[in-house]
This record gives structure tokens, C-alpha cells and sequence, in this order.
């Protein structure tokens, strides 16, 4: 019962920080975006505006008042979805960004599955075979995937896999001219499964398994890495010997002994991977022409599109605190010394 | 035992692994392979064709990008094209004929009858009237192609604003909308639901003819929109874009907007209501026949994408810069052409400004003529462009109309260590000789910032290669090097505030294909580094050149701007990269033409077709 009440507090403890620290980060972002020039209405609306542009940025954002007036006004708009027009593509930003986002969460997701499958399994062959070979070989393997620049695995997987083994198609989310299934949830082929439309599912599994697959590549190697150095801590610990000298079945030691402990990092470690992903598909997205938010975010910096950039800085930032926050929650479940302060009562 | 069991534990563990992994990727890999062997055969009825960037607006008075005009060209039609591959005559398209009165000053047009939006709405004069003014009082990025010539009001008693626009029955027009359409002295008068006069005079050009003018009206500016569908989704709002017209498209044009995936791809779906369909072959031209391809399919995509798709034979079309000339020419199955110059100069020529508002040191015309003997351009040219590009002396760009005539005898600035060093140390400034002498030792030239966009790697070697040639005779620079959107804003920052760039790489794209067009933007003091040489003795010549239609009178004054620039040393004319046409050899029926941006050079995609 104690243990249920601390973990509570925690919880909620971790909410309200994480909360003041959303805050806190649309306040700094807020005011870098709105001081740094002299004239941020003549920066938002791009180097060719008009003065008649110009004048309608400034109106659109309120950028002629007092700056704690636009912050509470950027607040007040935040909270209520309404993110103004943007100025370069004169779509609402918030109705922009949840067209793009779920598209990033399909792709963000399907990342991590195969991030989970790859980089756990890896992890633990790794570690049953500690300083063998086939160890070696992962090690060197999930080294150099780690180490691969972002653009040039995306670039060699378009060409190899679409120039050379036509495996995949070379970028986009479906095929042009497919009638999409009803928006749902926003995720084509969730949407797809949801409305029973089969061939749009087929279609859009087809465009998202190549830069599923490259993102997953690309990040698979730290959930190994850390996989397997848990699984070697928990190895040799006394309990496990133990267990073993007390003739424990080995499949029960290797589940409940080794694997359930030996992942906690693991576990930790793919939650805030979340956040990293989203934020790191701006290059995949953009070799890909996925059209995700990374995308988005792509086209609103090579468009001075400020006005874009600072909402989508906010969503990415607001993402790789809520996945810290998921973190942390279950490194509290799965490790009850942490939400007690390091000790165990 | 305990370790048997181990093994083999994992051994199951890997198995299922492995099983997953290679189940999920070689059962996707099947399917596509399988799917793909029935598809790589192109649909004879369709196209697609691949591009680098989404367009910016589907709206025809805000969009301002080559993608955008693409798109707009297919949808909305406007009352002239320019003739086939000319870039001097045109063709009627809503108009079936024009006339020019003697001053220049007054077009008059001739409308078709029976011409209709795809919706069924029938088209006149009035729409033209709307549209026209619409563009005007939206007043974005590019309403002075037209704002040069014509504004919303006279400027003594009569101004079309918003609400007027939105208050007139187009359909059904009552007497006092009627006065307004047909009122004398604005640049728009509907003379009869099918003749309409642009006078000329009321833009900021003032009270003069512009020999340009027509050209101006083939672009999206000056199309038509149907007045029911603005009026029914938000009307005109002076200063400000229309976000239902941002995202749809309704015109008199062969295509209709089809499928847009935001950010991935845009299709055209041949219009089943063209009026087009209706008229006799015999009067048809290029730029209305009817449709050939029922759809086309225009994807966004990355280069390295492109460039595969068109591989695989699943891209007819594709765009790709002059750097990927000799990878592209090895694709079986694959037409690549360097298209004339003038398709490179329109897509951007480009020159290093000299600025002695921001360095004063840059006024001594020997110090300028330094540092334009210093720079190898025709090793620029050959290292960075394989040799497919090509000198130019400007302001106009070489293949542009009168671009022969005005340079004359002028040859592209040439590259003469001995020279550049003489003239440095002449200049009092320490200067380095090819055969290592050093004059003036103790004074040397001040270290100067030079700008260009990071996002560009021909700028980036050009200025690497400038950097270096530089230094030979003893002038030193530093690269400042900057986002393309950060530079964007420095060099056509208006008051062209370059303090921190005295030096640096700047171009010119085409806006609509007119010699004038770059004559005004280069030679004029709008760009950065371009101010400091104005002057107005080139301004007159340049409003004498546009204002003419006197052949000998545009050549002299063209001339006189060329070789006045020219022997001031303030622009060093670097070069103009030449434009590529890419398609699958099936394909046919293109029609280029520099003013065009389908793949950035033709006009229309309804001849296009294949063999």
C-alpha cells in the first residue's frame, strides 16, 4: 500500500515538474522568437512580403503590442488550438500540424516496433554470447549502424532498394491517386485496418517499411547496446546464481530472473526514445518525402516560415518531455529505488 | 546441462527473432516486387513527374515559385501564352485576338464565347475585370508583375477596393456595377461582356507604355478566376490571402485539380467540362487544345528518389540540376537534353556584386578591376559545372532577347593574374605577381566578408574557388556563408543593408521572360551590391528600353547599360549553368519554353503524350 502511495506522489510529482517545464520552454521559445529581431513581422512574413503582408502578420500574431501582451496572447492561443495562419502556406498552423503529426506517428511507431524487435533480440543474443564472435559481430554491427550519418543510410537505402532491387516504392506515404480511407485517427494504415479498405492497408505497409526500416536502423544500436549490458549486470548477479544452484528452471531464470531485470534500461531507454525519433525524422522524412511534421519542420526552415517553426519546435519539445516523463514513470514501476530516492525501505 | 539449456533458450529466442525480421521485410519485399512487375510499365494515359519542392499556393494572385506557376498553368488560363518556343509572340488563349493602340498604352482584348470554368460557370469580361483587380488589392509577393502597369484605383477619382469587388452580381451585373466595370479611365475596362482594354499607366511605372506587357499577362497574375467560387468561399480581403483559394483550384484550364497529398503530391485530372472540346480543330493553338494524358501526377521528392524513380521507369518526368548531367545521360530508356541557354538564364544567371557602401575601399575602380581580372571563370565554370555552363556579360542574360546585341563586341571579363595584381598595386594596396613579387608589402588590402547560401553547393565551390583566387594576388576574404532563407533576406533586404557583406555571390531568376525584367533588378539598385553603381542616366535608358517598341531604340539603350556596367567593374558576370530536360523516351509533345514551369520548362502539360 505504501509503495502504491509513493509511486503516486512520484507520479504526480514528475507531471507537475514536466508541466512547469513545458511552460517554461514555450516562454524561452517564445521570447527567442519574438526578440531576436527588431521586426519580427517583417522576418515571419519572408524576405519578398509585401508591406500589405507585413501589416497582416503583425495584426495575425499582435506583434505591434506590448510583448507580454502577444505572450499571453501566444498562450491563450496555444491552449485553445489556434496557432494563426501560417504565412507561406496560409493554412491554419494547427490544422497543418495535425495533418502531418499522425503521419509521423505512423512512421515514428513502426520505427520502434522494429527498434524493439532488432535491438532487444540483438541485445540479448549479444549478451548470451558475451565476448564471442557472433558478440563481436552485434557489437560491430550496432556500432556502425549508430554511427551511419542520418542522410546517407536514407539516401543508400532510396537507391538500393528502390534504384536497384525496385523492392520499395522511392518515397510518399501511398501511392498518388489511391482513394484514402476515412481519417480516423489520422494514421493511413491504422485508418486503413479501421475501415477495412485492405489494398489502401497493403499500399501504405508498402511506402512505410523502407524509412521505417532506415530510422530503426539508424537507432536500433543504443537499445542493443543497453540491452545487453543489462542483461550482463543481471547475469552474474548473486540471485541469479542462486537461483541456478537451487535448480531453477532455466527458461524461468533467463524470464523472470534475467530478462525482466536485465530490460528495465532497455524499457526506459526506447520511452525517450519516442521523442527522439519524432524529432529525428526531419531527414529521413525529407529523403523519403514522407509527409510528416519532421517534413513540415524541414519546409518551414528552408522557407523562413517562422511562425511554423515555432510550433513545431514546441510540439518536438513537448514530445521529449512527456516520453522523459513516460521514463521515468516506468523506471519507478519497474525499479522502486528510484521513486524512493535511491534506497529500498 | 544448465548451460546446454542456456544455449538453447537463446538459440529459440534468435530463431523467432530472425523469423520476424526476415517474415515482415521479405514478405513486404514480395509483395512490392510482385506488385511493382505489373506496374513498371507505365499507364499509358498517365504521367508522373517528380519535382524538389511543393508548390506554395494554389491560389494564382499569391503564388510566387516555379511549382506553384506549374500547377496554376494547367488549372487557370489567362487571355495570352507565349507562341510555342517564342518568347516575343503570343497566342490567344481566352482572347482570340488583341489589338495595341499606336501610344502603346491601351490593349484592348477580344474574349471567346462559350468559354466556362470547370464548374459550369460561363466566363466573360467581367471576370477578367475581377480577377485583374483581385490579384491587385490581394497585393502579395507577386502583384507587381501587373502593379508595375496597373493599380486598383486612378489616383484622382475612382478606386476599385475589397468590398466593391465583393459587392458586384458578375453573373447578372445591375447598372451600377456596370459603372464601375465599364468606367474609361482605370486600367481595367469592360467594354462588353467579351472585349476588355487594359490601359496602362496607373501602376508605379507611371504614364508610360511597357513593351513587356503582354508577358506579364501569361503569368498565373493575370488569370482568370471564377468570381462565384471567391465570393462563395470568403471573397476578396485587401493585404490577405484566401486560404480556401490556397488549397483549391477552380479555372477555365484542361486540367482540374485532383488529389493533393499535402506535402507529398498533386494530381491533375484531365477537365471533363473544357470548352476547349467544343471549338474546331482549325482554331485551336497549343495553348488550349484539349488534354491528350487523362491524369498528371506530380510527386515531391528528394533528388536521390527522383533520380531512382525515373531509373525504374515509375517517373516520365523528373527535375535534376546540370551537376547530375553526365549520371543522368547512363539511364537506358532516358532522354537528358541541355536545353538552350536561355532556359539556364531564366532558371538564374549569376554574378559577384561589389559593394562600396559597405566597404569604401570598393570605389576605386582599380581595386575592382583587381579583383575581376583575378578570378578564373572559365575554371569556375569547368570544376564546379563540368563545363555546362557559360560566361555571360550582363545585366541581360545570355539567349535573352537582345542579349547579343548589347554586349557587341564586350567579351566576358577574363582571367589575368598580372593584370588583376597590377591593378592592385596600382590601387597602393599590397599586391602579389605571379612570379612572386610583392609591391606595397606593408599595405594590404582589408579582409572582406563574403556572402552566399550554404544551401547551394555551386555557390559554395564558386566561392571555395573565388576565396583562393583572391588570395593569389593578395586579397584576402572570408567566407560567410549563409542559409539560403537568411540570405534571401540579406540581398533583397529592402535598403539593401549589406554592411557585413561587401562582397558575394547573388543571381537573378526570371519573374516573367523579359529581357527588362533582369535589366531592372540588377541594373536598377534593387538587389544588394547593386545600389552602389546606380545611377540615373541606366534608370532612364532602362524606362527608355521598356517603353519602346522601337527595335533600334531598346537595342541602343540595352547597349548602353551593358557596356556602362560593364566598364565600371562593379559586377563581376560569373555564369549561367545551362537546364536540363529529363524524360523517359517515350515521352513526347513537350513544348518548351523559358517562360514555362512544367519541370521548370514548358508552358502545358495538355500536348504532352507519349509515342
Amino acid at each position: 500500500m505504501v509503495g502504491r502511495r509513493e509511486l503516486t506522489v512520484f507520479i504526480l510529482k514528475r507531471i507537475l515538474f514536466s508541466f512547469f517545464v513545458i511552460i517554461g520552454t514555450i516562454i524561452i521559445i517564445f521570447l527567442i522568437s519574438h526578440t531576436l529581431s527588431k521586426d519580427p513581422a517583417a522576418l515571419w512574413a519572408g524576405p519578398k512580403a509585401r508591406p500589405s503582408t507585413i501589416a497582416y502578420v503583425t495584426k495575425e500574431y499582435g506583434l505591434n503590442k506590448p510583448l507580454y501582451i502577444q505572450l499571453l496572447n501566444f498562450f491563450e492561443g496555444f491552449f485553445s488550438g489556434n496557432f494563426g495562419t501560417d504565412p507561406v502556406t496560409h493554412q491554419p498552423v494547427a490544422s497543418e500540424i495535425f495533418y502531418y503529426f499522425p503521419n509521423t506517428i505512423e512512421l515514428v511507431i513502426t520505427a520502434l516496433i522494429f527498434i524493439i524487435i532488432i535491438g532487444v533480440g540483438l541485445g540479448y543474443i549479444s549478451a548470451v554470447h558475451f565476448n564471442s564472435k557472433i558478440d563481436n559481430a552485434i557489437r560491430l554491427l550496432y556500432t556502425s549502424a549508430w554511427a551511419t550519418p542520418t542522410f546517407l543510410a536514407s539516401i543508400l537505402a532510396v537507391l538500393v532498394f528502390t534504384s536497384y532491387i525496385h523492392a520499395f516504392p522511392s518515397g510518399g506515404m501511398y501511392t498518388p491517386g489511391l482513394t484514402p480511407p476515412q481519417r480516423i485517427t489520422g494514421i493511413f494504415v491504422l485508418d486503413s485496418l479501421l475501415t477495412g479498405n485492405f489494398g489502401d492497408f497493403v499500399n501504405g505497409l508498402d511506402h512505410l517499411i523502407l524509412p521505417s526500416i532506415t530510422l530503426a536502423f539508424l537507432n536500433f544500436g543504443i537499445v542493443t547496446r543497453i540491452s545487453r549490458s543489462g542483461i550482463l549486470n543481471v547475469k552474474w548477479m548473486p540471485y541469479v546464481k542462486n537461483a541456478k544452484a537451487k535448480g531453477v528452471n532455466e527458461r524461468s531464470i533467463n524470464r523472470n530472473h534475467i530478462l525482466r531485470n536485465g530490460l528495465i534500461e532497455s524499457n526506459t531507454v526506447i520511452a525517450v526514445m519516442f521523442g527522439w525519433l519524432v524529432t529525428g525524422t526531419v531527414v529521413v522524412e525529407e529523403i523519403f518525402s514522407w509527409p510528416g511534421i519532421g517534413r513540415f519542420a524541414y519546409n518551414a526552415i528552408t522557407s523562413d516560415d517562422y511562425p511554423a517553426l515555432i510550433y513545431v519546435v514546441i510540439i518536438f519539445t513537448i514530445l521529449v518531455i512527456i516520453a522523459n516523463l513516460i521514463a521515468d514513470i516506468m523506471y519507478a514501476i519497474l525499479d522502486p529505488r528510484i521513486r524512493l530516492g535511491g534506497t529500498v525501505k | 546441462m544448465s548451460q546446454g539449456n542456456s544455449k538453447k533458450g537463446t538459440g529459440k529466442v534468435a530463431v523467432i527473432v530472425i523469423v520476424i525480421v526476415i517474415l515482415i521485410v521479405a514478405g513486404s519485399a514480395a509483395y512490392a516486387l510482385s506488385r511493382r512487375s505489373t506496374t513498371t510499365t507505365p499507364v499509358k494515359n498517365s504521367l508522373l513527374v517528380e519535382e524538389g519542392e511543393f508548390p506554395d499556393s494554389l491560389d494564382p494572385a499569391v503564388t510566387y515559385s516555379t511549382p506553384g506557376w506549374e500547377i496554376m498553368n494547367q488549372i487557370y488560363q489567362g487571355l495570352v501564352a507565349p507562341n510555342g518556343t517564342s518568347v516575343t509572340t503570343f497566342v490567344g488563349v481566352l482572347a482570340y485576338n488583341w489589338s495595341i493602340s499606336s501610344n502603346g498604352m491601351n490593349y484592348t482584348f477580344y474574349l471567346r464565347h462559350n468559354v466556362t470554368f470547370s464548374n459550369g460557370d460561363p466566363f466573360n469580361a467581367y471576370d477578367v475585370w475581377f480577377s485583374v483587380y483581385r490579384t491587385i488589392i490581394m497585393d502579395q509577393s507577386p502583384e507587381w508583375i501587373l502593379g508595375q502597369n496597373l493599380a486598383a484605383g486612378n489616383g484622382i477619382n475612382f478606386n476599385i477596393t475589397a468590398n466593391i469587388l465583393n459587392s458586384i452580381n458578375y453573373s447578372s451585373p445591375n447598372s451600377t456595377d456596370l459603372q464601375y466595370m465599364e468606367y474609361r479611365n482605370q486600367s481595367v475596362q469592360v467594354v462588353n461582356p467579351y472585349e476588355v482594354i487594359f490601359h496602362l499607366g496607373y501602376g508605379y511605372n507611371g504614364q508610360v507604355p511597357y513593351n513587356a506587357f503582354m508577358m506579364t499577362l501569361t503569368t498565373p497574375m493575370a488569370a482568370a478566376v471564377d468570381p462565384a467560387v471567391v465570393e462563395e468561399h470568403g471573397g476578396v480581403v485587401a493585404g490577405s490571402t484566401n486560404a480556401w483559394m490556397d488549397s483549391h483550384a477552380v479555372g477555365t484550364g484542361f486540367y482540374e485539380l485532383g488529389q493533393v497529398i499535402q506535402g507529398q503530391s498533386i494530381t491533375l485530372v484531365k477537365n471533363p467540362n473544357y470548352w476547349g472540346n467544343n471549338v474546331p480543330k482549325d482554331q485551336l493553338n497549343y495553348a488550349i487544345e484539349p488534354a491528350i494524358l487523362n491524369t498528371v501526377t506530380i510527386e515531391y521528392k528528394s533528388l536521390a528518389s527522383r533520380i531512382a524513380d525515373l531509373k525504374s521507369g515509375t517517373a516520365q518526368i523528373i527535375e535534376a540540376p546540370i551537376q547530375d548531367y553526365n549520371t543522368l545521360k547512363t539511364i537506358p530508356g532516358v532522354n537528358v537534353t541541355l536545353l538552350p541557354i536561355i532556359f539556364g538564364s531564366s532558371q538564374g544567371a549569376y554574378f559577384m556584386y561589389m559593394d562600396p557602401s559597405a566597404l569604401p575601399e570598393l570605389n576605386n575602380t582599380s581595386v575592382r578591376m583587381a579583383i575581376t581580372y583575378a578570378i578564373d571563370y572559365q575554371g569556375i565554370i569547368k570544376s564546379v559545372f563540368d563545363g555546362y555552363a557559360v560566361q555571360w556579360v550582363g545585366p541581360i542574360p545570355p539567349g535573352f532577347p537582345y542579349y547579343n546585341q548589347s554586349v557587341g563586341n564586350l567579351a566576358p571579363y577574363s582571367y589575368n593574374r598580372t593584370l588583376a595584381a597590377k591593378y592592385l598595386a596600382q590601387a597602393g594596396y599590397r599586391a602579389i605577381f605571379p612570379n612572386g613579387t610583392v609591391e606595397n608589402r606593408n599595405n594590404p588590402f582589408p579582409t572582406v566578408n563574403f556572402l552566399y547560401t550554404s544551401d547551394s553547393t555551386s555557390e559554395t565551390e564558386t566561392a571555395q574557388i573565388i576565396q583562393s583566387d583572391l588570395a593569389a594576388i593578395g586579397i584576402n576574404i572570408t567566407l560567410t556563408p549563409l542559409t539560403f532563407p537568411s540570405y534571401e533576406a540579406v540581398v533583397f533586404a529592402p535598403g539593401n543593408e549589406s554592411t557585413q557583406y561587401p562582397m558575394g555571390i547573388n543571381f537573378y531568376t526570371e519573374d516573367y521572360t523579359a529581357s527588362i525584367d533582369y535589366v531592372d533588378a540588377i541594373a536598377n539598385g534593387y538587389y544588394i551590391g547593386t545600389s552602389a553603381y546606380y545611377n540615373s542616366s541606366i534608370f532612364d535608358a532602362s524606362v527608355n528600353a521598356s517603353s519602346t517598341f522601337n527595335q533600334s531604340a531598346i537595342i541602343q539603350n540595352f547597349s548602353y547599360i551593358t557596356h556602362t556596367m560593364y566598364y565600371q567593374y562593379a559586377i563581376d558576370w560569373l555564369y549561367t549553368p545551362y537546364f536540363l530536360s529529363i524524360t523517359a523516351s517515350d515521352v513526347t509533345g513537350i513544348i518548351p519554353n523559358p517562360a514555362g514551369s512544367g519541370a521548370g520548362y514548358f508552358m502545358f502539360y495538355n500536348t504532352v503524350h507519349y509515342t
